[in-house]
């Protein structure tokens, strides 16, 4: 079978075996705050959870096609609201919107095909979106991105009937635990990681680095940044399933500028370039939050709302975010995944043992 | 009759105001390849500046506000480039875009952590500015009919200093080329600085122009207003200068098309289906309006 996915998709071993390192990384994470932590902190940990699937998602098409993306929190809010609205019971939905078009407020569905089909509404608009988007080259194509998050932000915000506008929309069941984010969070840096090594990854990558180059060797960029593009929907849209079920309340602004900030902030620190750096910078931004947050002096966490990045706070994530790409664009792990990391080292450090064997004695004479 | 004057001023001032904005977008892309997200703070800086000078100095005339407030414009814009953006001068357009992005939100929570500016401030601007005139019958807001033709003078004086002066010839050349630009003998910080000094003073007479219309500043002012000008740049072309314009104008028309047409239930849409119609253009014209046709790859990181 190994060999059949090499073939198809150019996987090889090590590409499976990092994949289910870092996911082994993410699942740790969740088992040690679970047997450790207090409850504010595991709450933490659960949005910690879903910005890295986020961020996950993020990285899919940014990371790879190495084009600014900051339209990718909309499908996080489609899946989000596609989801909560289904799933939300008849007697919240009754009060909260009577007037709902296409009959929404005569049924509720259960958590799973609310989820599912949340995703698939998710992913579906990010392939029709990407038809269009992917027109567009470098810039252009990054506004473009930012111009679909202020459209599906108005409406969310005008299609009161629907959404109940600008208000929250609450009473989402509350369907997931730090179990199931960790699971599905380990699922995603997989799914990350086998898209960035794979074929279409590894010549998404090329145009990242060079699109003329990329293009005369005979690589559709178009076509694979759609492909990405979709894929990331995908994630995305999964992420803001399982935030509607995690926080159960949910408004249009949870889906705008600040969560773009947030895991954009994320994903430059880690370094795009990789799955682990996607880790590694939600994490750190994570636990760096935190530090603020305490240091502000605020309270640790009100309910399990998505951090509210304001203040001091934002200022210090601003100033990282402008000193990393001023001193180290490619973020805290570069280019290598983790394991390549690991593995390049300990080659090095062999070949050095090895080679101050061989040829120490006649360096020092 | 007095109806579509006043349509037609509303559509030449709101454009007028994006242009200015997208102007500013262009030069400073066309030039030195940076897609400024921090434009929108200068705007903010602007009106902040002019909120500090009205409480500490309170000056006898409003008018003071004005002039001081371009010229905060000016050094935030000119700040920027030396602090955020040299570093990141040769980096690819990706690299300097969310370079720009941060610096962006330090400003935004800047102005709400150490201002403490978490709801608007009011800043007076000079009552001439908010009063009525009647020309033939028809009334008319000055502040529109500045709008518009303080925007067709920048435009001229732009035009002129673009088209004859050494410095103006340097900056279209980098456009093309700023490496051959560069070994004709101009230095390259001057390219840029002048290129950050136009797109301040743009920015400055816009962030004018939006403080009499608001009345008042908080921190996140400059984000929608820029937001617009960048989608008129990417119309028009990002890049271009006369695109700039031109989308500038277009997104302003299309505004008050909608605003016009749009039944009031579905009003609150109205950025969405001026966004839409961008979208649709740039379907069939993926360049812009007026920009260069290029291939897939030019220009990018």
């Amino acid at each position: 079978m190994m060999a059949a996915l090499q073939m198809r998709f150019g996987l090889g071993r090590q590409s499976f075996v990092g994949g289910f390192i870092l996911a082994a990384l993410v699942i740790l994470i969740g088992l040690i705050v679970m047997a450790a932590a207090e409850k504010a902190q595991i709450r933490v940990a659960n949005v910690f959870f879903v910005n890295l699937i986020l961020v996950l998602g993020l990285q899919i098409t940014m990371g790879n096609s190495n084009v600014a993306n900051l339209g990718h929190i909309t499908f996080t809010g489609v899946g989000a609201y596609v989801a909560g609205i289904l799933v939300a019971p008849l007697a919240i939905k009754a009060t909260g919107i009577p007037n709902a078009p296409f009959g929404l407020n005569t049924f509720e569905l259960h958590f799973i095909p609310a989820a599912m089909i949340g995703v698939v509404i998710g992913t579906v608009l990010a392939f029709l979106t990407g038809l269009v988007l992917t027109r567009q080259t470098g810039i252009a194509y990054s506004i473009a991105t930012l111009a679909l998050l202020v459209i599906v932000h108005t409406v969310f915000t005008n299609w009161v009937d629907l959404t109940r506008g600008p208000i929250a929309f609450y009473g989402i069941p509350f369907k997931v635990n730090t179990v199931s984010l960790m699971l599905i969070a380990a699922a995603c840096a997989i799914v990350a990681r086998l898209f960035r090594d794979s074929r279409w990854g590894l010549q998404l990558r090329a145009s990242g680095e060079d699109v003329l180059a990329a293009e005369a060797s005979g690589v559709s960029v178009k076509r694979l940044r759609l492909v990405a593009w979709t894929l990331s929907g995908f994630v995305l849209s999964l992420g803001g399933v399982m935030y509607a079920y995690l926080v159960g309340t949910i408004s249009p602004k949870s889906f705008y500028f600040d969560a773009v900030f947030l895991t954009l902030a994320m994903l430059i620190l880690g370094g795009m370039r990789s799955a682990s750096g996607a880790v590694v910078g939600a994490v750190i931004v994570t636990l760096g939050t935190e530090l603020m947050r305490w240091l502000e002096g605020a309270p640790v966490i009100f309910g399990a709302k998505m951090p509210q990045i304001f203040g001091l706070t934002g200022f210090f994530l601003g100033v990282v975010i402008v000193l990393f790409m001023a001193l180290r664009p490619d973020g805290l792990v570069g280019d290598e995944e983790l394991d390549e990391m690991a593995k390049r080292l300990w080659r090095q450090r062999k070949a050095r043992a090895a080679a101050g064997e061989d040829t120490g004695p006649e360096t020092s004479s | 009759m007095d109806y579509v004057i006043q349509q037609v001023l509303n559509a030449a001032s709101i454009g007028g105001e994006y242009a200015l904005l997208a102007l500013g977008l262009a030069i400073v892309f066309s030039v030195m390849g940076l897609v400024n997200f921090a434009h929108g703070e200068i705007i903010t800086i602007a009106g902040f500046t002019m909120y500090a000078l009205f409480i500490f100095a309170s000056p006898t005339s409003a008018w003071w506000l004005l002039p001081i407030g371009i010229a905060a414009a000016i050094a935030a814009a000119v700040t920027f480039e030396r602090v955020a953006f040299r570093p990141v001068r040769n980096a690819p357009a990706t690299t300097g875009l969310l370079t720009a992005f941060g610096v962006s939100i330090v400003v935004k929570n800047f102005f709400v952590s150490v201002v403490g500016a978490t709801r608007p401030r009011a800043v007076p601007t000079p009552d001439w500015l908010g009063s009525q005139i009647v020309i033939g019958g028809v009334h008319i807001q000055t502040l529109q009919l500045l709008e518009a033709a303080v925007t067709a003078i920048a435009l001229i004086a732009l035009l002129a200093l673009l088209r004859g002066t050494n410095i103006g010839l340097a900056m279209r050349a980098a456009a093309k080329d700023f490496n051959t630009v560069r070994l004709m003998g101009i230095r390259a910080n001057q390219v840029v600085l002048a290129a950050f000094v136009i797109s301040g003073l743009l920015a400055g007479l816009a962030a004018v122009f939006i403080m009499a219309r608001r009345g008042a500043v908080d921190p996140f002012m400059g984000f929608s207003p820029v937001l617009k000008a960048f989608v008129a740049a990417v119309l028009g072309g990002f890049g271009s200068l006369t695109g700039a314009v031109v989308g500038g104008l277009a997104l302003g028309v299309a505004e008050v098309l909608f605003q016009i047409v749009l039944p009031d239930k579905i009003a609150g849409y109205r950025d969405a289906f001026v966004f839409l119609l961008v979208g649709a253009v740039l379907i069939l014209r993926p360049q812009g309006l007026f920009g260069r046709k290029y291939q897939f790859g030019d220009k990018e990181g």
